[in-house]
């Protein structure tokens, strides 16, 4: 006993005796094990009518779902059809027919956030608005952007994570965004999807093709400088990839320099060129690959 | 404006209730992690950063036996958020149906006199005041000991005792020379 | 070799941290792999300096070398000294295409027609930063090395991090800049701080921002703690909802490490009684500092646990908005003073 207490303190000691003389007492408690089997069938039973008729309700829902996207599509003939059917199922058809509109309002506003449209929300009791923009390529979704706005006096953007190279407010200005703020979210889609585009682009290359250097490039990612290596004469040739247009995802201007003029002289090289113009940055390069022309 | 009553609601089966209140919301939570453990009795926790308690929950909420005021005692913010909640208790309540809960009383920032206004608060409205170590393991589970001893009287499972009864033994005195200074 | 290049060495080593010098080194070109081998790093620090120093001699090392070596330290280590941001105003139609060797040459040409002495090394860094070392001298004396101003600058973004600049070079520097980025003006964006990397996310907003959302992401979804059924919190929704308002005010998961916040009042005081500080023509002024070693960290704290009101008040919330943490506030300025009555940690 004196060994155990020297270290916990009085405290500790006290509340060992107290266990102790606790568990001295203890009488476990008497209870009947089949009362309490009886009463927990009892609530399992109650459980499964209720995940019976939960079934029910959402098959019946989906019916009408079905029913309603079929109206949709199709004539109204079938419309007419489906009435009679849905008469004789109970008085509750009015209220599952609301929910089957809802689940499907609800499941159209999410397909049109998934194809990339704006998410809208109100914000502070309808004072501001905040849109999202969600950006991606070639099928992946990218960054979201936000930009949380002020509707009163004037519709002011108050706060964004829109990054600061691109050029928000000059947009905002140019698009005139108090009488058409659908234009201008569409040229600040474009900028962002393109800028999104061109940095996937790029950690793409240095992904796929370890052998190529990237030189240089920036936080834009509007200029892009890569160094190639010709097979055989391990020639280095240095490309400039120009992306003036910040809305577009493939270079405006393609250069490249080399000592050995005579290569990029070559109908090869000025077949490359336009090909790094018009497709994208690392398939051009998987071409150009599978082509001999570099490492 | 409504306050929580002792017994507007029926008993559950071998079922103990208990309310934490505190401000902070830090050590609440440990200790109903420590209270719902215990294995006799069904203790269900429910937790409040301050009274009264919202009214959308009135129907869920079942009979509280016991209210447990946590109180910071670094905090002035968490003495006086106690202090404000105790008007939407039913009077009921008071009769043993409260304790005070206190840490960080060792704490050596603490001024003296924020103690002894909480065991006056303690015994003018004849609560026991209980202290607790809220760092370690073994303060928690110390603390959850003697609140669970409480809340088993107050919720009238132990056969004999009644909440009144055991407040009338544990509750807050406070000391004839609380006021005096002391020269030691 | 120069009895300045010595001083600057011992000045370095000096400042490198024993564990640091070893990796420091080993990014300097300026030693042979021989010479690398030979250092001892379990040797005292003078020890240390006395081997680099012979090495100096017989290496023939110059500054650039020595400068070389202190910049691959401080690009490494950049949470020194106090940094202050600034702003580029106005840019020309071209500001988007400056690229780094144009900007490199302009910038040290434009330097160089202001400052008869000055010695300015460019380095990009490799997350697209470009760091700039100037060490400043004027037109009788020769380049100080033992006092460089560090500048960094993405390129194509409207923003400059400067430390170690006196007001005599200020304007010296905001003309160069500005010349050779291709705007009109500069300004200061009043936010300052000892860790750059914070002063950067902030203003280039490269911190996770909330903004209110239809669509919580998934990660958000699966934080949520499964709890006991026996515990409820009986005020959960009021809490949720402050914690997203705190959220959306400074931010969620880590946040910019910024360690103070100043408040300058101007007002004129209000007292019939006194009559004498009533008439006075100066403002009456008063300066309200919040000071914590991480402070948008504990004013998220503060507005998630309720101990500051939600939504928080603009004087607050206007840190991270505008990227700022210096203010003056005169009377016809953002909200009331009465505002400010929270303290922290």
């Amino acid at each position: 006993m004196e060994g155990t207490s020297t270290k916990g303190g009085v405290l500790s000691l006290l509340s060992l005796l107290e266990v102790q003389a606790r568990s001295r007492r203890h009488v476990p408690p008497q209870r009947s094990r089949v009362k309490e089997l009886r009463a927990e069938a009892e609530a399992l039973r109650v459980r499964r009518e209720q995940l019976k008729t939960e079934i029910q309700t959402h098959q019946s829902l989906q019916r009408l779902r079905t029913s309603l996207d079929r109206q949709s599509t199709h004539d109204e003939e079938e419309e007419e059809e489906e009435e009679e059917e849905m008469d004789e199922d109970s008085e509750n058809s009015q209220l599952l027919k609301l929910m089957a509109r809802h689940t499907r309002v609800k499941d159209l506003l999410l397909a049109h956030h998934l194809i990339g449209g704006y998410d809208i929300v109100k914000t502070r009791h309808g004072k501001g608005v905040c849109v999202s923009v969600a950006t991606a390529y070639e099928g992946v979704c990218l960054e979201t952007y936000n930009l949380e706005m002020d509707l009163k006096p004037t519709l002011r953007i108050c706060r964004h994570n829109v990054p600061p190279f691109v050029p928000l407010s000059s947009l905002a200005e140019q698009g005139d965004m108090q009488t058409d703020i659908r234009a201008f979210l569409e040229t600040l889609s474009q900028h962002l999807n393109a800028f999104a585009g061109r940095k996937q682009q790029l950690k793409l290359v240095k992904e796929q093709h370890k052998t190529i250097e990237v030189m240089e490039s920036n936080a834009l990612c509007s200029i892009l400088v890569l160094m190639f290596t010709v097979p055989k004469t391990k020639t280095a040739i240095l490309c400039t990839l120009n992306y003036s247009d910040h809305t577009a995802c493939l270079p405006a201007r393609v250069q490249f320099e080399c000592d050995v003029k005579e290569i990029l002289e070559s109908t090869e090289w000025r077949k490359n060129c336009s090909l790094l113009m018009e497709t994208p940055l690392h398939k051009a390069l998987m071409t150009m690959k599978k082509m001999g022309n570099i490492v | 404006m409504s306050s929580l009553k002792p017994f507007s609601k029926l008993p559950g089966l071998n079922t103990a209730n208990i309310l934490l209140v505190e401000s902070e919301e830090q050590f609440q939570q440990s200790l109903a992690d420590a209270l719902v453990e215990e294995t006799s009795v069904t203790v269900n926790v429910r937790l409040a950063k301050s009274l009264p308690l919202p009214l959308e929950n009135e129907e869920s909420r079942p009979r509280i036996d016991l209210v447990v005021f946590i109180i910071n005692l670094t905090s002035e913010l968490s003495f006086q958020s106690a202090d404000a909640s105790l008007k939407y208790l039913d009077p009921g309540y008071f009769l043993g149906k409260v304790c005070f809960l206190v840490t960080n009383a060792r704490n050596a920032s603490v001024p003296t006199e924020r103690l002894d206004t909480v065991r006056k608060l303690a015994a003018s409205l004849h609560c026991p005041l209980l202290f607790a170590e809220d760092q370690t393991p073994d303060g928690v589970t110390n603390a959850t000991e003697r609140l669970l001893t409480i809340l088993k009287v107050a919720a009238g499972l132990v056969p004999l005792a009644t909440a009144l009864y055991l407040s009338n033994l544990t509750q807050c005195t406070v000391p004839l020379d609380i006021d005096q200074p002391s020269f030691d | 070799m120069e009895d300045s290049t010595r001083r600057v060495l011992q000045r370095l080593i000096r400042r490198i941290p024993t564990p640091q010098l070893k990796t420091t080194l080993e990014k300097w070109s300026g030693m042979t792999v021989a010479q690398r081998g030979s250092m001892d790093y379990t040797q005292t620090k003078w020890a240390l300096t006395e081997k680099l120093l012979s090495l100096c001699e017989e290496n023939d090392w110059t500054t650039k070398h020595i400068t070389e070596l202190e910049m691959i330290y401080v690009i490494d280590n950049p949470n020194q000294g106090m940094w202050h941001g600034f702003q580029l105003l106005d840019p020309e139609d071209d500001a988007h295409s400056v690229e780094l060797t144009q900007f490199k040459e302009q910038f040290k040409s434009h330097l160089g027609e202001l400052v008869r002495h000055v010695s300015v090394k460019i380095k990009k860094h490799t997350d697209e930063a470009v760091w700039i070392r100037i060490a400043w001298g004027d037109s009788f004396s020769r380049p100080n090395h033992l006092k460089p101003t560090y500048v960094v600058h993405h390129l194509q973004t409207p923003y400059v991090f400067v430390t170690g600049l006196t007001s005599k070079q200020k304007p010296l520097l905001s003309q160069a800049l500005v010349l050779s980025t291709r705007h009109h003006t500069i300004k200061d964006a009043n936010l300052s701080g000892r860790k750059l990397t914070a002063i950067r996310d902030l203003l280039m907003k490269q911190y996770q921002q909330v903004f209110p959302t239809n669509f919580p992401s998934p990660l958000a979804e699966k934080n949520e703690t499964v709890s006991n059924p026996k515990i409820e919190r009986e005020q959960a929704g009021p809490g949720a909802h402050r914690h997203q308002m705190a959220c959306e005010a400074f931010g969620d998961g880590m946040l910019p490490q910024l360690q103070s916040a100043v408040y300058k009042l101007e007002t004129k005081f209000k007292d019939h009684t006194n009559r004498t500080m009533t008439e006075r023509d100066e403002p009456f002024k008063c300066i309200v500092k919040f000071e914590s070693t991480n402070l948008l960290e504990s004013l998220r704290y503060c507005a998630a646990s309720g101990i500051a009101s939600t939504p928080v008040t603009p004087l607050l919330s206007s840190i991270p908005l505008k990227g700022r943490n210096y203010f003056v506030i005169t009377d016809n300025g953002p909200g009331p003073s009465s505002q400010m009555h929270q303290s922290q940690n």
